[in-house]
């Protein structure tokens, strides 16, 4: 009878330790990824709260056949141009990136705080409004004015 | 006593026939609930990472609705959360006027210089939804549980 009990509760224990080992495991790994997302998120959150822009003038030039936009950052969140989006009557505009200039500077693509953005786009026809929308989501609307 | 030694070993062997399958059905038992719960803390994550935003401009004047004429809903939407999403008609849910569009009516195209959705990047999704009476509208879009309304009107 000796043997037969201790070797069950040997075996059983072994099971035991296995178990506990996958169970904690799995645990620990999902914990610190939720906590990895959780934080991610707070941040984007934060960011997001922080940020602003405010489109001061929208003006076309029917001569040149040009847009031109400015806009300023006036939240405390550092805005990049590749993450940066321009809406003109609600399309999508690509690659006004390289003819961006921030505070008169054409090389950076960053977009600091109280920063003014000038973006310049050529357009066959005056449209109605534009939209700056900032990387956290934050967003601004303006009319175009005839220059 | 022979009979003794054999009863004892018969003894021996089914305890432990008895003990092996017990822990078998144990350890199983909880691998299978260490999975569920890392396969559901992946799903969480994604969740929590998931953040879209729709940008298309709403006001008067820009164009949401048969832009070219094909009777093709336009939203624009930004990835504002911290991972990539997938950028496929079938695994992003639209509903038009709480009507629920199949995934054959709806088209995505990441724009831009970007080929996936990563972060930030912005993605058109044409919903084929022809015959929209002027009026207010609502068009929900859902991703990974994420939710966005995007209400407007046409003229």
């Amino acid at each position: 009878m000796g043997f037969s009990v201790s070797g069950s509760a040997a075996i059983i224990f072994a099971a035991l330790f296995i178990a506990f080992g996958m169970w904690y495991t799995a645990s620990a790994n999902t914990f610190e990824q939720l906590n990895d997302a959780k934080s991610d998120r707070t941040d984007a959150v934060r960011a997001a709260g922080s940020s602003g822009v405010d489109v001061t003038n929208a003006t076309y030039n029917a001569s040149t056949d040009e847009l031109t936009v400015t806009v300023e950052n006036t939240g405390a969140a550092q805005l990049t141009l590749d993450s940066t989006d321009l809406l003109v009557d609600g399309q999508y505009q690509t690659d006004w990136q390289d003819n961006a200039t921030v505070e008169g500077n054409a090389d950076t693509r960053l977009w600091l705080g109280s920063e003014v953005l000038t973006v310049t786009v050529s357009l066959p026809s005056q449209p109605d409004r534009v939209k700056v929308v900032a990387g956290t989501g934050v967003s601004d609307t303006a009319g175009v004015t005839a220059a | 006593m022979a009979s003794v030694s054999i009863s004892h070993m018969i003894l021996f062997i089914a305890s432990m026939v008895i003990a092996a399958s017990v822990a078998g059905v144990f350890t199983s038992s909880v691998n299978d609930l260490s999975n569920a719960i890392a396969d559901q803390g992946l799903e969480v994550s994604d969740s929590v990472r998931t953040d879209v935003e729709v940008i298309s401009d709403n006001g008067t004047g820009a164009c949401v609705y048969n832009c070219s004429g094909n009777g093709n809903l336009t939203l624009l939407v930004k990835n504002t959360g911290t991972q990539q999403l997938p950028a496929r008609g079938d695994l992003i849910d639209v509903l038009v006027n709480n009507q629920f569009q199949p995934p054959g009516d709806v088209s995505v195209t990441v724009l831009g210089d970007d080929d996936v959705w990563r972060s930030n990047a912005v993605v058109r999704i044409e919903i084929a939804e022809p015959g929209l009476g002027s009026g207010d509208h609502r068009a929900k879009v859902i991703l990974n549980g994420d939710e966005e309304v995007f209400e407007f009107r046409i003229p």
